[in-house]
């Protein structure tokens, strides 16, 4: 089924395995290794065409969100089956289109989570599109810090903030 | 543990505190404070001895002045006077030293009556000690009182707070034309982080970039006409230089595996400082306006986030040092690094005045937001707004 594999999921698939393997106790500087500039420039493979209507948002259907580590964008190993439940979705239901939102804490700066965010929804769209997804139908839109899932201010409510959701519309 | 061992632990922790008080000390750059005498400025009403006391304040606020009663070098004479519309009389000399400064007539229509007030302040500091006051200069921010999230613009001693948008949305990083006619800011108003203006003399707004994914970090180069952004619309997040004129957008970083965002435009417009994580947390780079090699220009705190490039050259920032966001200061030109703050509080999206002293920034303390004023040359920070709601993302108008 995923015969088609882009080459920037390939590289990040490889570089977690390494990290994941080799330091398991510091992501932070593991994601480090992953920062550098892998694609040539002008790479327009996952360029976005212009913003589709959202249609009508489907609710019969749900999925978990993606997490992230603090600062990261990278898809961590254990989140890929996330992304994978949504890409088998869309094969079968072909009418169906994404936005995937992309969010972070609230810690750091407001202007540059908003970036971050968008970031972590331009990686699903990249993972998405590897599995053979098309990637006209797959929007990003990130709302940094502004919607966070859990209003606490602790641990465990900036993990389950940083997130990608699966708005998914017919 | 031996007791000579205690003593030592002892030593070394206050040798780690004085180490950590010399490395936040402030240098100081100007002349001294002097004393003013205001006591010859006569207030011709009620609402004169209001006028008389925006200038009391705005002198303080300048950093430049003690205004005393009696005893003084410096005198101003004259008269305050709101009767419909505001009038001030002003002869400012220097007693002692036989020196007339100037001797001025200010006149304001009632609507803007404390705008007699600050130009006078602002001539009094640029006459006497041969500075660009910040008295008159207006403060773009965002305020969400009752989780309302809009666009306002204030005078800088926080008064006048006009409300722009009746957006309700999330919206961030406001920034100044050249021409102060202008505000640019990125705002949800359309469901996605695009690019809008405000003209503040007609109350429209305007669409400037939306293009697929995010439109961020809208900065207008002190040329009036590039606009700097953050987009997404290749892929990922890069920095981008829009021709205001032609609405082209050229695209200047290439990092598929690193987030751009936060730019900010040198004086002379040639160069922008921005942030990227390409190292693998977010620090402040440069490069020239056309694009081309970037150039790493923080390397202390774990994070160092939204850059301003002031007037004289030095950029502010906010640095992410033991836990907390400080404010700090970097030459680029020598390299020397200044931290302004030290306490318990976050210290975010600091912008400068046109004075080249003062910053306006975001100090969070218990959750909550309010915008502070601080000054480079060591008076105590103050605090710009005291209303409900939190306060943030200013940016101080280039004049």
């Amino acid at each position: 089924m995923h015969r088609y594999v882009a080459l920037r999921f390939l590289v990040l698939t490889m570089t977690m395995a390494v990290f994941v393997s080799g330091c398991s106790g510091k992501k932070k500087n593991a994601g480090m290794a992953t920062n550098t500039d892998v694609l040539p420039a002008g790479d327009t493979e996952y360029a976005m065409s212009e913003r589709f209507e959202d249609g009508e948002r489907v609710t019969d259907v749900t999925f978990e969100n993606v997490a992230f580590g603090y600062n990261q964008y990278i898809i961590e190993a254990q989140e890929a089956s996330k992304i994978e439940a949504v890409s088998q979705y869309m094969t079968q239901n072909t009418n169906v289109r994404l936005i995937a939102e992309g969010h972070c804490d609230e810690r750091g700066s407001r202007e540059y989570n908003v970036a971050l965010g968008e970031n972590r929804a331009q990686a699903v769209r990249a993972a998405l599109i590897s599995y053979g997804i098309d990637g006209a139908r797959i929007q990003t839109r990130s709302y940094g810090e502004e919607r966070p899932l859990d209003p606490a201010h602790n641990e465990s409510a900036w993990s389950a903030n940083r997130r990608v959701e699966f708005a998914l519309y017919r | 543990m031996s007791r000579n061992g205690i003593v030592a632990a002892v030593l070394a922790v206050c040798m780690a505190g004085v180490a950590a008080a010399q490395d936040i000390r402030i240098v100081k750059q100007g002349t001294g404070k002097s004393d003013i005498d205001l006591s010859g400025l006569q207030a011709a009403s009620g609402q004169g001895g209001a006028l008389k006391q925006v200038v009391r304040d705005d002198l303080m606020r300048s950093g430049y002045f003690n205004v005393v009663s009696g005893g003084a070098a410096i005198t101003v004479r004259g008269k305050c006077a709101v009767d419909g519309a505001a009038r001030i009389d002003a002869d400012v000399a220097n007693a002692a030293g036989g020196t007339r400064y100037f001797t001025r007539a200010y006149d304001e229509p009632s609507a803007t009556w404390r705008r007699a007030a600050h130009r006078l302040a602002d001539d009094i500091v640029k006459a006497v000690k041969g500075k660009p006051g910040m008295a008159s200069t207006r403060i773009a921010l965002i305020g969400a009182p009752g989780g309302r999230k809009n666009l306002y613009v204030c005078d800088a001693d926080g008064q006048g707070m006009a409300q722009l948008t009746r957006d309700d949305k999330p919206c961030m990083t406001p920034g100044w034309t050249p021409d102060m006619r202008q505000i640019y800011y990125m705002s949800y108003h359309g469901g996605y982080a695009d690019i809008y203006s405000v003209d503040l003399g007609s109350r429209t707004r305007k669409k400037v970039s939306n293009f697929p994914g995010i439109n961020t970090g809208p900065s207008v180069a002190p040329n009036g006409r590039q606009l700097a952004l953050v987009l997404s619309r290749d892929g990922n997040a890069e920095l981008y230089v829009m021709d205001l004129g032609s609405s082209r957008v050229q695209r200047l970083t290439s990092t598929a595996q690193a987030t751009e965002a936060c730019p900010t435009w040198s004086p002379d417009s040639s160069r922008l400082a921005y942030v990227s994580d390409r190292s693998g947390s977010p620090q402040v780079y440069v490069m020239t306006a056309a694009g081309g090699a970037a150039k790493r220009l923080t390397f202390r705190g774990s994070e160092n986030v939204s850059p301003d490039w002031g007037p004289d050259g030095r950029l502010v920032y906010s640095s992410r040092r033991g836990g907390r966001y400080q404010a700090c200061i970097l030459n680029p030109a020598t390299g020397e690094e200044t931290q302004l703050t030290s306490s318990g509080a976050d210290y975010e999206e600091p912008s400068w005045a046109p004075d080249g002293r003062h910053i306006v920034c975001a100090k969070t303390q218990g959750y909550h937001s309010d915008l502070y004023i601080l000054d480079t040359l060591g008076d105590p920070e103050v605090r710009l707004t005291t209303m409900q709601g939190d306060w943030y993302s200013p940016a101080w108008s280039p004049r």
